[in-house]
């Protein structure tokens, strides 16, 4: 690795920043990935599809938990690996 | 042909979301004259007719809120105000304007000419210093998200500027299944399930053994097992993971924090530059897929238009009145507006600054066709033939490669503190 000289210190972003609850609607590139999952999820067998119901997802928090659902389905290799306690 | 192309292994895309050239590193003209940044000059009028210049009060977050409108009717607006598009030259003079219609709100709508000055930004400036900074690559189309992405996956969106699916027309195929068919590896990592990709119709859902999580391009890269070609896509909301705590979005798209977006840039990079065979065979290539509304002073070139050639069939991709919005088709036969992107690797010259539209002599231009391309070129066939015709009038990029690997000692670590 590089010497003191060339390195770069990055401050974190302050935690302050979080916010899932921020409204879907202020993020035209998420309400559109929503909308592509949606048209996924209704090519699943009823037994896969999430049970979400669409018009209820109004948060990026929301967006979240759907788009985690329907990706579990179609790449549960994607799931985080638990580590052995 | 090149030692660092010789040495070439692995070609690596990080792209990023929603921010122009001179919001991001216009600020660096002030120090190298040679990256086409900003004077401080630039301006556009204002719904009042005073004149809005640009100035170095970008923040992290909380100014372009709401998210500034880069659909293809406002972009349109960006590159041609007053004027309502072409015959007319893009001049660059209604990006205030536009931004103006979301809020109503002048004092709001000029926050859109905001750049950041480098301190804000560590890691993609001290990139751009270190490596290859492009002054003429630009956003695929002048529009928003999915069809520019697209342009990166396939090297065309088949006739889309919306943001609605699109189909794929064969024989042109996405650049992932061009390297399995070829015997070559290749992943597209998501940042991990609640965040995971804009390509879900066409190839999440279709196509899932080409996917990873970011995790897994960790390890890859620990391991030595990153394949031929990997393209990430950043966190793009955010939320709670999976085995807790709070994880910010890292896109960079507004209103999301731009500092988090630096670490994980940072991350990537270092992921790639800790192990030292990956780091002397890679290639990683950050690059935002489009201006997400903000202002850059340079007008988009015109381009080959787009479409592709099957047997003795020519079938032009027209975008149609009722996609474009704006009265008028689209031939796909202008880029985009300009996007920040920087090439890295140890094989690059130090401070290399590739000319664009600039230098008419040197200049050199690049679009996201010139992803697949070069990705093609490199690891399949440079005379592949089925590609659109956008994709074949592409630059590519590799040729940046010396035959001169720089030490450890003068290639950037991030430390995040």
């Amino acid at each position: 690795m590089g010497t003191p000289s060339n390195v770069i210190r990055v401050p974190r972003a302050p935690k302050t920043s979080y916010n899932p609850q921020r409204p879907l609607v202020k993020n035209t590139l998420l309400l559109n990935q929503v909308r592509h999952f949606r048209e996924v999820e209704k090519t699943l067998p009823p037994e896969m599809r999430s049970g979400i119901d669409f018009e209820s997802i109004k948060t990026e928090g929301d967006a979240a938990e759907y788009v985690r659902r329907i990706t579990a389905v179609l790449h549960p290799q994607g799931a985080k690996v638990k580590k052995a306690t | 042909m090149s030692l660092g192309l010789d040495n070439l292994k692995h070609i690596v895309v990080l792209m990023m979301e929603n921010r122009s050239f001179d919001h991001m590193l216009g600020a660096l003209k002030g120090e190298d004259a040679r990256i086409n940044g900003l004077t401080g000059n630039e301006s556009n009028l204002d719904t009042e007719n005073e004149p809005a210049r640009v100035q170095p009060n970008a923040e992290w977050q909380s100014q372009l809120d709401p998210d500034p409108n880069h659909h293809f009717p406002a972009v349109q607006k960006q590159l041609f105000y007053p004027a309502m598009g072409p015959p007319a030259a893009p001049n660059m003079q209604g990006f205030v304007q536009s931004y103006f219609d979301m809020q109503r709100d002048v004092n709001h709508s000029r926050k859109i000419m905001y750049y950041f000055t480098p301190e804000k930004l560590p890691v993609l400036t001290t990139l751009a210093r270190s490596f290859a900074v492009f002054n003429g690559w630009f956003a695929s189309i002048p529009g928003p998200t999915i069809c520019n992405r697209a342009f990166a996956h396939y090297g065309t969106s088949f006739g889309s500027v919306t943001m609605d699916p699109f189909e794929i027309k064969k024989p042109i195929a996405s650049i992932y299944d061009r390297m399995l068919n070829a015997g070559r590896t290749t992943k597209l990592y998501y940042f991990d399930q609640a965040s995971s990709t804009m390509e879900v119709v066409n190839l999440l859902s279709n196509q899932p053994k080409v996917f990873g999580t970011y995790d897994q391009f960790l390890s890859d890269c620990k391991l030595g097992s990153l394949p031929d070609y990997s393209f990430i896509e950043p966190n793009y909301t955010d939320h709670e993971g999976d085995g807790g705590g709070e994880l910010l979005a890292s896109d960079q798209h507004p209103d999301h924090d731009v500092q988090e977006g630096e670490v994980f840039i940072a991350a990537v990079y270092n992921a790639i530059r800790q192990n030292p065979d990956v780091w002397k065979s890679t290639a990683l290539l950050v690059v935002y897929d489009e201006h997400g509304g903000i202002y850059d002073h340079v007008a988009p070139p015109s381009c080959t238009p787009d479409g592709f050639t099957e047997g003795s069939n020519n079938d032009p991709f027209i975008a149609p009145v009722a996609d474009t919005g704006t009265g008028y088709t689209f031939a796909f036969d202008r880029l985009g507006i300009r996007v920040p992107a920087v090439l890295i690797s140890p094989w690059i010259r130090k401070s290399t600054v590739v000319p664009g539209s600039e230098d008419p002599a040197n200049g050199r231009i690049f679009d996201h066709a010139s992803i697949p391309r070069t990705v093609t070129d490199h690891f399949i066939d440079p005379a592949f033939a089925q590609r659109s015709w956008r994709e074949k009038s592409a630059g590519t990029f590799l040729d940046l490669l010396s035959d001169t690997m720089r030490p450890d000692s003068d290639c950037p670590v991030f430390q995040v503190s």
